[in-house]
């Protein structure tokens, strides 16, 4: 096996001391010259058209230096995918959701910007609105989008195999119906930009961002900038998880005043606006109809979804598609029917978050094969481990499984967790429960079609041959994407960790579609470890030329150079260096060469060493349409078991103990992996347990705040057992792939195994909140 | 009415003058430009605005400016010691208990005001501790480990 | 977001609290730990032209033991409180409301008198307090007065309190020690929690230690004020203490109770989880009862 010096370890993070003495900056904490503060107007309702829309008080307003609706930022439309570009940048003719956009005001202060807001007068005619899947899609219900009769924004149909004549030959078929709620991400750092157009024409957007380079292209075209004039920093971000992966209007609002003022124009939402903005986890009703054989052999999955959209399309096509195919795995299943439809009403957009598209439906059939196991007499770990694909397997809708480590992880969680002492035998009111899941690791293509590179790196030497800097447009939101590139591209070039520099999130580094999908390690980890191996091969070259050594008898470790045969003389080398920095402490003394005196020596010979590498995923997936969606260069998959205390009298729920097992390819940075682990069973918990966003009759959000939209406290955590799972995944840079999404899927399911193992009763509904659990028990009880 | 204050922040005394409807918040990262103390909710449910406040952490985006007068503020820039990172500040990045950073400040403070007062908490009254500090992140066993490490350390 | 504005007033003592407000009228508010009223202010919910803050005025910020009462200052904090001795001392019940109120960050701004004063239905120290039969005082330039606590509340956000009044003290009567008390909160997640449904009980034992002499019961988050339950009470006083009794009276709460339907919860559930914490909080308080 391959001896790593840098990557595998426990490594600190790179940005963690800024982070924990208030250095590192995001974008609310930055200040610029002459800057003045934007405020958005925003619908108080939830359908309605507008008749007229008076701004002129707001522009009189001592303070105010623009104000800006659709007038001004025209109708070009934009959106995640571009066949669904469904949103302008203000609202004409009709507003869509309570919060949609329509006015936005830059002023010297924050408080008269808010004033400003206030003094636009805008009429409406209220419209009838629909706020639920079956309202908007019922007989002459009110049209949201013109363009969509019926308001259903995406609609998909798939079989693979034949499902109704699987069903001939099973021994059980079970179907269930199962409903989770809209979600918010509950990101920290409420979404913040600052926007700076110069006199040149030139665009810098620094904002709180997944996405740079999807940010750089949507401004562009919806503000008709060319491209190259518009440069997206991403600061420091408190976190994203999904809401964050698309441009967001605030943003274009930003850079349309400061393209029309000339000067930098701050905005930030609220933690309201945030939940207006939403661009979440959807709700989805699923019903699944699993058919089995005696033996617990899997044989055929119906699947049909509805998911309640909000009032565009964001990432909905995408989601509408994952969660159909984010089934066909990690069973074996040759018969798999999908029939969903993701469907506009007049709420907040739905979008991305952890676990794409997935969540519901991992949620969903977890429990259903766990009701299936015990109707077929099957402890649920066996029937799982009978059913478990492996690597090289290929699911019936063309995802291919080119590492699996899905056995591995549930035979750990199952040792880990002591299942077999505890299933079966715990008091009632305690339970156990366990599921699976997988999930792609990165997106195997760019959400507007193109043969672009996913990611584009440089690795740079300083002159002095002593630190290498990464230049990479990825996006560092708090996953430890920087660190782990530093970690990939110091073993890749055999320096020490602490010789690599980052520079990131900025669309001038490079080109990288950025934080989601579960894409960075493997795809921007890839394209650093071809920069890092470019200067390493060009280093040598130059050594090799002077010493008379073949490239192939040399290596560098650790910031050494290794001669695999005879030492040669590098007197002369040595001698030079050292004259070079008379007066330097710190210059090499010793055997043997460094890698900083022979990067030096390159810098001589050939100028600045830059070495450039970049990474797009071959073809991937069927032919069949939508067979984008899901594709990926590799699969991460993991197992979790859940251990919880229901109160039998008051229905409340404590998840004791997890035990999580992912198999993340290779580990190039342990702690950031069990980081991801544990966070994703947090943000599972709280899907699980406690989230939900509610809505009045009129479309109002009722809990916008934390304190009513419930995330786990630091007392609501279990502590979690990592496991973390290595299956060298021959796509991945040294292995690696995802763990940052993946990990969430087996989450909410196992938890949901473990009630029923505690209560006797299946919950088919999320949140599992006290009263929903309660009610449950009583209604069983009603039926003994 | 702006009105004149004086009030000790990291031990640097600061005399400004502040209108009423000013919070500790917006005084410290809008005129101060201590922007470590950061701004989650701004109502006091998420705990990023943590600063310590006469010994005891408060969430600073309840605290009125005025109210502040005459009182000793804490904040994140103010917890490193001459020898560099504090033993919890250390302990966090040691441990992974930093991700996104958000929370960090707060959380540090809050962990810095426990053993302070309890040396070596059980990790229940660690938990409850930073139970006003919301983290979206971690899970909080890393911020867990973190402050048991510190607290070995510091005792 | 940003505050509303307003002039700022920090009187020194009750007295100059007292002129201010009687001068000021309707267009004031008492500012005590903020944390409910901050937030309102920023919500748009409230804008008062003039803030008086009370948090200077020495006297309010005291926990005194006075004629075997226990007086407790306005601006005392939910973390004072939940860390007190003489809190702790036979007052448990109350220590353990305050001790678990909105979050450690909250509990050292909230103040025992803006629980009150804001008056919602779910807040965490009306229970326990009115548990012990504590009265408020109620201070203005026209004089003082004591209510027992339990008459204070008229709605939620609605209390007797003048506009020109404020509220400067709790008087507990420290309980026997044959008394106990229990405060239960249930809530969906373990901090930051606005309770669901919560119950204070109290019982107070004879002297062979085996019969109810006395019993308050009280059910917050179920009413538009906190609620005493006069049919459990009178199912509890002068009977001999059995776990079927207390079962009866979680039962006969429960009737008491008049919960609403919400986005928090139904009333049903509601009322159910009313009998259950009835049962438990008043086995905490027998538990505590018989320590002693």
């Amino acid at each position: 096996m391959t001896q790593y010096t840098v990557i595998n370890k426990r490594a600190p993070r790179l940005d963690a001391p800024d982070k924990s003495t208030g250095r590192a900056k995001y974008v609310d904490d930055m200040t610029l010259p002459g800057m003045l503060f934007g405020a958005l107007l925003q619908s108080p309702l939830a359908h309605a058209r507008i008749l007229n829309i008076d701004v002129s008080k707001a522009k009189r307003l001592p303070g105010v230096k623009a104000v800006v609706t659709a007038e001004d930022a025209g109708l070009i439309k934009y959106g995640v995918s571009p066949a669904r570009y469904d949103e302008t940048l203000f609202c004409h003719e009709k507003v869509r959701y309570v919060g949609d956009e329509i006015a936005a005001v830059a002023a010297v202060d924050l408080e008269t910007a808010l004033e400003a807001i206030s003094l636009i007068k805008v009429d409406y005619e209220e419209l009838p609105a629909v706020f639920t899947p079956e309202e908007a899609m019922a007989q002459g219900a009110p049209v949201i989008h013109e363009e969509y009769p019926g308001n259903v924004c995406a609609e998909v149909h798939q079989e693979f195999g034949d499902v109704e004549a699987a069903f001939q030959d099973c021994d059980l078929i079970r179907t269930d119906r199962f409903v989770n709620k809209r979600q918010d991400a509950a990101f920290l750092e409420p979404n913040g930009c600052i926007a700076d157009y110069d006199r040149f024409g030139n665009l810098t957007l620094y904002t709180s961002t997944q996405v740079p380079h999807y940010v750089q292209r949507t401004v562009a075209m919806v503000l008709k900038l060319p491209v190259g004039r518009v440069r997206v920093i991403k600061p420091y971000v408190g976190g994203g998880f999904g809401p964050k992966a698309a441009a967001n209007p605030m943003e274009l609002a930003a850079c349309l005043l400061s393209k029309k003022i000339g000067r930098p124009v701050k905005m930030n939402y609220s933690r309201e606006q945030v939940f207006l903005f939403s661009r979440a986890r959807h709700q989805f009703v699923h019903t699944l109809t699993t058919g089995v054989k005696k033996d617990g052999t899997i044989m055929a999955l119906k699947n049909e979804c509805y998911l309640e959209g909000g009032a565009y399309a964001s990432f909905g096509i995408a989601t509408v598609y994952y969660a159909g195919s984010l089934l066909a795995a990690p069973y074996r299943l040759a018969n798999m029917k999908y029939d969903g439809y993701r469907v506009y009403t007049n709420k907040p957009a739905c979008g991305a978050q952890r676990g794409h598209g997935g969540v519901a439906a991992r949620a969903a059939w977890e429990q259903q094969l766990d009701a299936i196991a015990e109707e077929l007499g099957m402890d649920p770990i066996e029937f799982r481990l009978k059913n478990v694909m492996s690597a090289g397997d290929i699911t019936c809708n063309d995802l291919n499984m080119s590492s699996f480590g899905m056995k591995d992880c549930i035979e750990a969680v199952k040792k880990g967790s002591g299942w077999s002492e505890k299933k079966g035998k715990m008091p009632k009111g305690k339970g156990i429960g366990m599921a699976c899941g997988f999930f792609v690791s990165g997106a195997g293509y760019p959400i507007y079609r193109s043969d672009t590179y996913h990611a584009t790196v440089t690795v740079k030497l300083s002159e002095d041959g002593g630190t290498a800097t990464v230049y990479t447009g990825a996006a560092e939101i708090g996953q430890g994407s920087d660190t782990t590139m530093a970690l990939i591209a110091a073993e890749a070039l055999g320096v020490r960790y602490e010789d690599v520099r980052v520079a990131s999130g900025d669309t001038e580094y490079g080109i990288d579609l950025g934080a989601y999908s579960s894409r960075t390690t493997l795809m921007t980890g890839h394209a650093t470890k071809e920069a890092a191996e470019s200067v390493k091969r060009q280093v040598l070259q130059v050594l090799g030329d002077r010493l008379k050594v073949p490239v192939d008898q040399m290596d560098i470790k650790n910031g050494y150079i290794v001669f695999k045969g005879e030492t040669p003389d590098f007197s002369s080398i040595r001698t030079a260096y050292i004259k070079e920095h008379r007066g330097w402490t710190d210059n090499p003394d010793e055997e043997p060469l460094t890698f900083r005196e022979a990067a030096r020596l390159a810098y001589l010979e050939k100028g600045t060493i830059v070495g450039t590498g970049k990474y797009k995923p071959g073809k991937l997936g069927g032919k069949y349409k939508g067979a984008a969606v899901g594709t990926s260069p590799a699969y991460g998959c993991s197992a979790q078991v859940a251990e919880v205390s229901v109160d039998m009298e008051t229905g409340k729920v404590s998840v004791e103990r997890v035990t999580d097992a992912h198999d993340c390819g290779f580990a190039i940075n342990r702690t950031s992996v069990e980081g991801q682990m544990e966070g994703s069973v947090s943000m599972g918990l709280g899907e699980a347990l406690l989230e939900e966003v509610k809505f009045d009759e009129k479309g109002n959000i009722l809990n916008a705040n934390l304190a009513e939209y419930k995330i786990p406290t630091c007392l609501d955590m279990p502590n979690v057992k990592s496991l973390i799972v290595e299956s060298n995944e021959p796509n991945g840079p040294f292995g690696a792939k995802e763990v940052g999404e993946g990990a969430i899927m087996p989450t909410i399911p196992a938890i949901l195994n473990a009630v029923y193992d505690a209560i006797g009763v299946r919950i088919n509904e999320l949140p599992l909140t006290p009263e929903r659990v309660y009610m449950a028990i009583r209604r069983k009880k009603g039926k003994q | 009415m702006k009105r004149l204050i004086t009030l000790t922040i990291n031990g640097k005394e600061y005399e400004v003058a502040v209108p009423p409807n000013l919070t500790l918040l917006d005084l410290l990262r809008y005129e101060l430009g201590l922007t470590g103390t950061k701004k989650g909710c701004d109502v006091g449910d998420c705990g990023a605005c943590t600063v310590i406040m006469d010994g005891k952490p408060v969430n600073s985006c309840l605290v009125l400016a005025v109210q502040a007068d005459g009182r000793d503020i804490l904040t994140i820039e103010g917890v490193e010691t001459e020898e560099g990172l504090h033993p919890i500040q250390q302990a966090f990045v040691e441990k992974g208990a930093v991700q996104c950073g958000f929370c960090t400040p707060g959380m540090i403070l809050s962990a810095k005001s426990l053993l302070e007062r309890n040396p070596r908490p059980t990790e229940e009254e660690i938990r409850t501790a930073l139970s006003g500090n919301l983290c979206r992140c971690t899970g909080y066993q890393k911020i867990v480990e973190a402050v048991k490490d510190a607290s070995e350390k510091l005792s | 977001m940003l505050l509303p504005k307003f002039d700022y007033h920090e009187p020194l003592s009750v007295d100059e609290a007292c002129q201010i407000m009687s001068d000021l009228g309707e267009k004031a508010k008492p500012l005590a730990g903020g944390t409910d009223l901050i937030v309102n202010m920023k919500k748009k919910i409230l804008s008062p032209e003039h803030l008086v803050a009370l948090s200077r005025i020495e006297d309010l910020r005291k926990i005194e033991l006075l004629n075997g009462s226990v007086r407790i200052g306005a601006c005392v904090t939910a973390a004072e409180l939940a860390e007190s001795q003489e809190i702790k001392r036979g007052l448990g019940a109350l220590g353990q409301g305050a001790g678990i109120l909105g979050s450690p960050l909250i509990r050292n701004l909230a103040t025992v008198a803006g629980n009150l004063v804001s008056a919602r239905p779910a807040a965490d120290l009306p229970p326990p307090l009115m548990a012990y039969g504590a009265e408020v005082v109620l201070k203005s330039r026209r004089g003082e007065r004591t209510l027992p606590l339990e008459t204070f509340f008229q709605g939620p956000g609605q209390t007797l309190l003048e506009i020109d009044e404020i509220l400067t003290e709790i008087i507990i009567q420290r309980p026997p020690e044959s008394a106990g008390a229990g405060y239960i909160k249930l809530g969906t997640r373990k901090a930051l929690e606005i309770s669901l449904v919560n119950v204070a009980a109290y019982v107070a034992l004879d002297s062979s230690g085996t019969t109810i002499e006395a019993a308050r019961v009280v059910l917050g988050a179920v009413a538009p004020t906190p609620l005493r339950s006069p049919s459990a009470e009178k199912l509890l006083i002068g009977e001999k203490v059995d776990p079927s009794l207390f079962e009866k009276a979680g039962q006969a709460a429960a009737k008491d109770s008049r919960p609403i339907d919400d986005f928090r919860g139904s009333a049903q559930y509601r009322r159910d989880m009313v009998a259950v914490l009835t049962r438990r909080a008043l086995n905490m308080a027998l538990e505590q009862a018989r320590r002693a």
